[in-house]
């Protein structure tokens, strides 16, 4: 074991020396001088107040008198350009035309609509700060409002466990005196009332008038955090700052997994890794030495971007599977690409979906659990200063870790000569990796014993089990993207697209087994592997049930997804059984019938796989129609 | 010419027998359809007056509830219902009867203090505090009216709301800008890729020994590169009007991501000249592009506004003339880079 560490850092010690050769000192000066000249550029540019980045800027052009009271907010708007009146002719030169008295000309397309509203919103800019600068403050703000937040004590009870500590904490940031009024009431005694409009004096009025004109104010409130202040200064609640600097962690991972994808794709090539696999060192030690530097340098970096930002060690360890993920992904790319252009693509497509699959959850923090999903909420609320429990915390980062450790483990199957210097497309080699992890099953007949052949069957059923945490994070971005749409276009075609996935994942080995010759083509072998991975994704999907406690089947959409289980109560032992046995025996159907057609060849395999998705998409339909 | 066409066209083969170009098309429908979504979710939690059908119901009470009524006619997506006492109206929020209570007194000041409780922590929580601000400043308007003796300079009467899509404005300022210029970062990379991968396979030593200058193979490698950009923005373009959003100055959004492309690819061959290594190289290229695209994009007419008034039609004699200058920039400097390349060769090669 001790060896084994020690030849593991022994390859990690000659990977940073290559590393550091590869970036040398002249590369480096050249970045710093980029960035110093973008830096002086910004800074002369923000000082001569050229520079902003208004990507609207005069996108609309707006027909005003320079004599106009309305001209000046106008000329304010960064994305409205004014033209002088009498140059102006609707929908030719100019989009809307205002005249003196404030009323708006336009023609009815949506260029002209947009212009209005946005000329509106100029206006009322321009008011706040006309009204900022009076010095009669209560003529000018009249109205002092205290927002604060109260959970209903009546039902919704699941809401308490999150939302219930975000207002204690964000409120205690805020504001001392409506903090404590928030939380009386969220207790119930509602008999306090006649005080509560006590609370908002004068003076507190006065300090936030001057932040009162950022009207789509980004401040990051978040949820709980009570405000006092004109009705301008009321944020909504959104965690805008801290997502921000959440996704700050986010950015440096693209830079380093390119370095990684080089470092891997540079073995592969002119055969460079050769002396290498000769040594013997076992690939995982060197894939473990290749890889350790550039985890380091991912802790290093993250706990700096932590100690600048304000976050903890929670964000660090919170953001270490998403960095692990990010390598393993592209470890899986590089091993797989044939030459540095699709490197570059594989890169691309793996920063894009991981960064979408760890940032699109988190700006949902403190709306729903499922944004735990992502690792990154965990940092959102590291941020926010709340506390995080062990059971979230696993929730949040297990999953992504084990998909980091299975990608690293089916980029290892192809770490091998026959695979790492010949351009084989990348589907072939997905198969050969996959195809690696299975053992001989009805190969020569002769001479196998039962045991034998019962662990070749394991390794099929293992290997099913293996695909559950990528299952899951493609059905939930399925979830997502679909979550926007009606429910009576989401629901189907989210129930045909889960049927697929899974469809998928409980398959696509066997025919890897089949095409590789790992698997005899006879029906009795197809029969046998495809009842095999079944109980294998059938056992693998039961243990993961534990989601469903965090209250993932909350969610109406959550619910169609994993949600078999949920509304049983009441129901007698023996319907209970079938009920809990009925997705076993939907999945042995439906994946012996894709491993025959896998068993036969590609054609028949596509036919056979869209068959047992739509019987699986039609089981799961009457599932949702029994509970919905 | 003809030696640099038959680079170009091996160039070509070489994406289309990687599937390269399908993998990029992909990720680049990804990153539209995600950014899209995202902006409707967004839109959707910050302004729901742009939604249909979200509208919310204010338990008042108070004694100055009557202006907080009056403010409510004028604010179509909230309602308010009168209470005889704050207890009361606190009741019908715990009975869920209503969305949010406001309790509005007048203060011994002259000034009216407002007390607004919404519910925590649900998802319609974002929904209904936008709609609560927006009653409260049309509460605030009219109370400033009233008051306008007392105020130096009036404010200027609001013009009426139109009916406008919140997605307007995004879609030609953020989403065709974007489209429009992935393809030009994908090739600047695909270039770079491509001269390193020559440098550390040796197959450039090898096409040098054909009658070809390293100029011509340059030429080559960039018109592949070039040629393959406006296509995809054109696509997206096309799919965009198919979508119902008509985009206008379609030959000028081409020539200037066109000249843009030209000017990215320069810099990818000055990086790959440069740099010892691939790894460097790209490292190099993505902070250039980062710099160069983010430094633009600061500055007024940077290209990315520039795409988005051609799009939306607000163009001016200033708009042209940008077009004009970013073609004589990307020739000048694509000129420049030849010229380093045939004077210096490439660095690891």
């Amino acid at each position: 074991m001790i060896d084994r560490l020690r030849r593991v850092l022994r390859v990690a010690r000659w990977e940073t020396v290559r590393a550091g050769g590869g970036v040398d000192r002249r590369t480096l000066l050249a970045v710093l001088a980029l960035l110093s000249v973008a830096g002086v550029v910004l800074g002369g540019g923000l000082a001569a107040g050229v520079v902003g980045i208004d990507v609207d800027r005069d996108v609309y052009r707006v027909g005003v008198d320079t004599e106009s009271p309305y001209a000046d907010a106008v000329e304010a708007r960064p994305s409205l350009t004014p033209v002088s009146a009498d140059r102006a002719s609707l929908g030719e030169t100019v989009d809307i035309l205002v005249l003196d008295d404030g009323v708006v000309v336009a023609s009815d397309t949506p260029k002209s609509e947009a212009a209005a509203a946005e000329f509106r919103e100029a206006v009322e800019a321009h008011n706040e700060r006309l009204m900022a600068a009076e010095e009669n403050a209560t003529a000018a703000f009249p109205l002092t409002v205290s927002l604060q937040y109260v959970s209903r004590t009546s039902g919704l009870g699941v809401e308490e466990t999150l939302g219930g500590s975000a207002d204690d904490d964000g409120g205690a940031g805020e504001s001392g005196a409506t903090d404590d009024e928030g939380d009386d009431t969220a207790t119930g005694e509602a008999d306090e009332d006649s005080d509560v409009s006590t609370d908002s004096d004068g003076d507190d009025a006065e300090d936030s008038d001057d932040s009162g004109l950022a009207v789509p104010s980004v401040s990051g409130g978040a949820f709980g955090a009570d405000t006092v202040g004109a009705p301008g200064a009321i944020t909504p609640p959104f965690p805008f700052v801290s997502l921000l600097l959440a996704f700050v962690f986010l950015v440096p991972m693209n830079f380093l997994i390119q370095a990684y994808g080089s470092s891997v794709l540079d073995e592969r090539t002119n055969r460079r890794g050769e002396p290498l696999l000769v040594t013997p060192l076992a690939p995982a030690d060197i894939v473990a030495g290749k890889t350790l530097p550039y985890v380091a340098v991912a802790v290093l970096i993250t706990t700096l971007i932590a100690v600048a930002v304000g976050g903890g060690v929670l964000s660090v360890l919170a953001v270490l599977p998403i960095a692990a993920t990010f390598l393993a992904a592209t470890f899986v790319g590089a091993m797989f690409a044939r030459s540095f252009k699709e490197l570059t693509f594989v890169t691309v497509g793996v920063s894009v979906l991981l960064t979408t699959y760890a940032f699109v959850p988190a700006i949902f923090t403190n709306v729903t659990p499922v944004a735990l999903v992502s690792p990154l909420t965990l940092v959102v609320y590291d941020l926010q200063g709340e506390a995080v429990s062990t059971g979230e915390f696993l929730f949040s980062t297990t999953p992504m870790a084990v998909g980091a450790l299975l990608l690293f483990g089916l980029g290892l199957g192809v770490y091998r000569e026959e695979d790492m210097f010949t351009q084989k497309p990348v589907s072939r080699k997905f198969l050969d990796a996959l195809a690696v992890r299975l053992a001989e099953v009805g190969a020569a007949g002769i001479g196998v014993s039962p045991r034998h052949r019962l662990r070749a069957l394991g390794s099929v059923a293992f290997l099913t089990a293996c695909t559950i945490p990528f299952v899951f994070v493609a059905e939930l971005l399925a979830v997502a993207l679909l979550f926007a749409l009606p429910i009576t276009v989401s629901i189907p075609v989210l129930l045909v697209t889960i049927a697929f996935i899974e469809e998928v994942a409980k398959s696509v080995h066997l025919y890897a087994g089949f095409e590789r010759g790992v698997f005899a083509r006879t029906d009795r072998v197809a029969v046998a592997v495809g009842l095999a991975s079944a109980v294998g994704f059938f056992l693998a999907e039961k243990a993961t049930a534990v989601v469903q406690a965090v209250g993932l089947t909350e969610l109406y959409v959550g619910r169609a997804a994993f949600g078999s289980v949920a509304g049983v109560a009441g129901l007698s032992p023996p319907v209970l059984v079938a009920l809990f046995l009925a997705p076993l025996a939907l999945h042995g159907f439906a994946t012996t019938l894709a491993a025959v057609g896998a068993s036969r060849n590609r054609t028949y395999y596509a036919l056979t796989l869209a068959l047992a998705t739509l019987i699986h998409a039609a089981y799961n339909f009457g599932v949702v129609s029994l509970h919905g | 010419m003809g030696s640099r066409l038959t680079i170009a066209g091996r160039e070509l083969a070489g994406l289309r027998a990687e599937k390269t170009i399908l993998l990029a098309i992909g990720i680049q429908l990804f990153i539209a359809a995600f950014s899209s979504f995202l902006v409707v979710g967004l839109v959707s939690m910050y302004d729901p007056g742009g939604l249909s059908g979200a509208e919310i119901e204010v338990a008042g009470a108070g004694d100055a509830v009557a202006d907080l009524e009056r403010a409510s006619d004028d604010v179509p997506g909230a309602s308010v219902t009168r209470y005889e006492s704050a207890g009361a109206a606190r009741l019908a929020f715990e009975r869920n009867a209503a969305d949010a209570v406001v309790v509005t007194n007048r203060a011994e000041d002259g000034g009216i203090d407002v007390v607004a409780t919404a519910p925590d922590a649900t998802v319609e929580t974002t929904v209904i505090v936008v709609q609560l601000r927006e009653l409260l400043r049309t509460h605030e308007l009219n109370e400033r009216e009233s008051r306008a003796a007392f105020l130096a300079e009036s404010p200027l009467p609001l013009p009426d709301q139109s009916g406008s899509s919140p997605y307007f404005t995004f879609t030609y300022t953020v989403l065709i800008p974007v489209l429009v210029f992935l393809p030009v970062f994908i090739s600047g990379s695909l270039v770079v890729d491509s001269i390193t991968e020559e440098i550390d396979r040796g197959t450039l030593e090898l096409l040098r020994v054909a009658p070809v200058t390293l100029p011509e193979i340059v030429d080559g490698k960039a018109i592949a590169a070039i040629a393959i950009a406006p296509g995809q923005a054109l696509l997206w373009l096309v799919l965009l009007r198919a979508n119902g959003t008509p985009v206008a100055n379609v030959p000028s959004i081409l020539a200037l991501m066109t000249a843009l492309t030209t000017l990215v690819v320069a810099l990818a061959v000055a990086i790959s000249a440069l740099a010892p290594d691939r790894r460097a190289a790209q490292f190099l290229y993505s902070i250039g592009v980062l710099v160069l695209f983010g430094g633009a994009t600061a500055m007024a007419g940077g290209p990315a506004n520039a795409v988005a008034r051609l799009a939306i039609d607000s163009t001016d004699a200033t708009t042209g003339a940008l077009v004009v200058a970013y073609a004589v920039i990307a020739a000048v400097a694509y000129a420049g880079v030849r010229r380093l390349v045939a004077v210096n060769g490439f660095e690891g090669g």
